[in-house]
């Protein structure tokens, strides 16, 4: 699923740690790819060190029985320009 | 606890006094508990094979129990503080990283190295990895990070599970700088006081502290290597003085001292709600300076007629970028509704451009090499060139200015054309607020900082084009005698009695009453009791000072008889040099002000 960032603070540390909570809540494999990068959500740093401010454009995939439910929950958190 | 002193060793304990800076008054004697930030003082040791998974286990432990104190603090915390638990639920995530911990793991096998040392190799990988981010905001989390691992360096060496939960004597917490769950952890009923090494007056411990009305120092350096835990201290957090191994005499003498503060803290609330003015009826409004909405109470409490300087920084800097119209506008909003009827007087924005650019990077990289900051591109001369900034603050002020009553101060304004150009662009911006209905109040009084030694001599001139001044002593004394006072080679040469700075005022006072504006004086000088009834007498309306002060100030001038203080200013013009004005005040104040001067 593609999406742009619409945090004005980017994904910031609290929006890292609901991205965790809602990979573990699922209980998929949640992922980020910016370009060639690739992060996993249960990992806080590797998703700060990708470092998503506002408007980068990234990939969000995931594994899983609940994979579709995570993936929209995902979205909603990312593409929403409020904290969450 | 580990590294008693008092225990290990046997030589007579010495005492010894240090000095930080007082951000919340207040004395307490009490132990320290030193919470000690070693990340990077983590000794590396060779460990030999049979000992790896043991020193595994011992990582894996600390990342445990740090983690239950986390759970633990996050369970003490109800859900008052939506925040600070989404803080905890981060450093959570951030513990059990795999960058964290499978890392750690990872160098202690391969290089069979001691936890510390594998952790702080992780860090700094960590911390490679951040300084390569350009947001500034996200680059920023390392901070939070490295609250984490300290947390965990702390269990590896050995300090029990939250020291301060548990232990009922009285604690004065020290540290290098309180993170925020420190902070947190200050409620807790054992902590009485604070020391920081890092901070000033503003920092998060000082208004932590304040707002729970604990004694703090901060600014103290070395703090937690010269202080160890089960130390006994005196912290006065109102003079900054902190004592070790005090002897018992001089536990009871701050003990008294502090009950004396105490008491006459108390005959000073008499002072709050009585008029401001001598014997005989001669009015001098008592103002406060401030920079922040939640120094409002205080305000209030000490019974200030007005805001005498608002420092508008704060908004630009607390935040992520610089605020919008309608975020300044809430805070310009708030503080007028609050002080009605009385003025508050605001100051634009007054910081150095290099200051401003390290904040919100622009493309102004050039002014980071800014030779001579104090005369560079700085207050309103900043203002005029950021131009849109300054519009949104004006714009601002002018929308609040229906909510009370607002006076606009110019900081650092050194020529007329300054004036004007502001007054233009204030014309413009009424005519843009009228076209889009939006209500400005008709007494929006516009003043300006005297605080260029070319503002007191050309006050003539501008006291015609403004309707008031206030006299930024601070500035004003480093300007005129040329002196950086946190220069420590030339500090001493600071002096508020120079008898050049009293001039100015007095020039500054006259130029101001010949035009019949009134003349408020908002420097450090204001709220010195030795100085404030010089200020009275040299004929200014308002001193702006800070809010705990005023019912010092106030006893002061309800005491005096305006026809001695105009004597006494007059006589201390004549004197050729601040030593001069020293020894005649030394004998003048306590003829005057007997009860206030004959005590010590």
């Amino acid at each position: 699923m593609d999406l742009i960032v619409g945090n004005e603070r980017g994904v910031h540390g609290r929006v890292a740690t609901r991205l965790a909570e809602i990979a573990a809540g699922h209980g998929v494999v949640l992922r980020i790819r910016r370009g060639e990068e690739m992060a996993e959500c249960s990992s806080i740093l590797d998703v700060l060190a990708l470092a998503l401010a506002q408007g980068t454009a990234i990939t969000l995939l995931a594994e899983g029985a609940q994979a579709e439910a995570a993936l929209t929950a995902a979205a909603t958190l990312i593409t929403a320009q409020d904290d969450p | 606890m580990t590294n008693n002193r008092e225990k290990d060793d046997n030589r007579p304990l010495l005492s010894r006094t240090l000095r930080g800076i007082g951000v919340s008054p207040g004395i307490v004697v009490a132990r320290v508990m030193v919470l000690k930030r070693q990340s990077m003082r983590a000794g590396w040791y060779h460990l030999p094979a049979e000992r790896i998974e043991h020193e595994v286990e011992r990582f894996t432990g600390a990342i445990q129990a740090a983690g239950e104190e986390l759970v633990h603090l996050r369970e003490k915390l109800a859900g008052d503080l939506a925040d600070a638990l989404s803080i905890i639920d981060s450093h959570l995530l951030m513990l059990k990283d795999r960058m964290m911990v499978e890392r750690t793991m990872a160098i202690i096998r391969r290089n069979n190295v001691n936890a510390e040392w594998a952790l702080a190799q992780a860090l700094s990988e960590i911390k490679e990895r951040f300084d390569q981010i350009d947001d500034p905001y996200i680059r920023e989390r390392f901070t939070d990070i490295k609250h984490v691992a300290d947390r965990v360096f702390g269990l590896l060496a050995g300090r029990e599970h939250e020291p301060i939960a548990g232990a009922d004597d009285p604690l004065i917490l020290v540290a290098n700088d309180f993170s925020p769950e420190d902070t947190l952890r200050m409620r807790a009923g054992n902590v009485h006081g604070f020391l920081s090494e890092k901070g000033g007056t503003t920092s998060h411990t000082a208004i932590v502290a304040r707002s729970l009305g604990l004694p703090a120092v901060v600014g103290l350096e070395h703090a937690t290597s010269v202080f160890a835990t089960g130390d006994l201290i005196v912290l006065d957090g109102g003079t900054g003085q902190v004592v070790l191994h005090p002897e018992p005499a001089e536990i009871l003498q701050r003990q008294e001292s502090d009950r004396r503060n105490r008491a006459q803290a108390d005959e000073l609330d008499r002072y709050i709600h009585l008029v401001s003015e001598t014997v005989d009826g001669y009015a001098v409004r008592l103002s406060a300076n401030i920079e922040m909405l939640g120094e409002l109470s205080a305000v209030l409490r000490y019974g200030s007629e007005g805001i005498g300087l608002f420092r508008s920084e704060f908004d630009y800097f607390h935040g992520r970028r610089p605020p919008n119209e309608e975020q300044l506008l809430a805070t310009y909003r708030q503080l007028l509704e609050t002080m009605a009827p009385h003025p508050v007087t605001v100051r634009t924005l007054d910081v150095g451009g290099d200051k401003f650019l390290n904040r919100f990077p622009g493309n102004k990289a050039w002014l980071d090499r800014e030779r001579n900051p104090a005369l560079g591109l700085r207050s309103i001369r900043f203002s005029l060139y950021e131009r849109d900034l300054f519009r949104s603050q004006l714009r601002a002020l002018l929308r609040a200015s229906v909510y009370g009553r607002l006076r606009i101060l110019l900081p650092l304004v050194s020529a007329p054309i300054e004036l004007r150009q502001v007054k233009a662009l204030m014309a413009e911006l009424m005519t843009e607020l009228e076209r889009e209905h939006l209500p400005v109040a008709a007494d929006v009084e516009v003043g300006m900082m005297v605080e260029v030694p070319s503002a007191v001599i050309m006050a003539d001139v501008f006291a015609a084009e403004v309707d008031f001044f206030a006299i930024g002593t601070n500035d004003l004394i480093q300007y005129s005698l040329a002196i950086d006072r946190g220069n420590q080679y030339v500090a001493h040469l600071y002096e508020p009695f120079h008898p050049a700075v009293l001039r100015m005022i007095r020039q500054t006072v006259d130029a101001g009453h010949a035009s019949n504006i009134p003349v408020s004086l908002c420097g450090e000088m204001a709220g010195d009791p030795l100085c404030a009834p010089v200020l009275m007498g040299l004929g200014l309306d308002e001193l702006s000072m800070r809010p705990a002060v005023i019912p010092r100030i106030k006893r002061l001038l309800r005491h005096s008889r305006s026809g001695e203080l105009q004597q006494l200013a007059k006589r201390i013009l004549r004197c050729g040099d601040s030593d001069q004005v020293r020894d005649l005040l030394a004998i003048e104040l306590p003829n005057l002000y007997p009860e206030e001067y004959y005590q010590r």
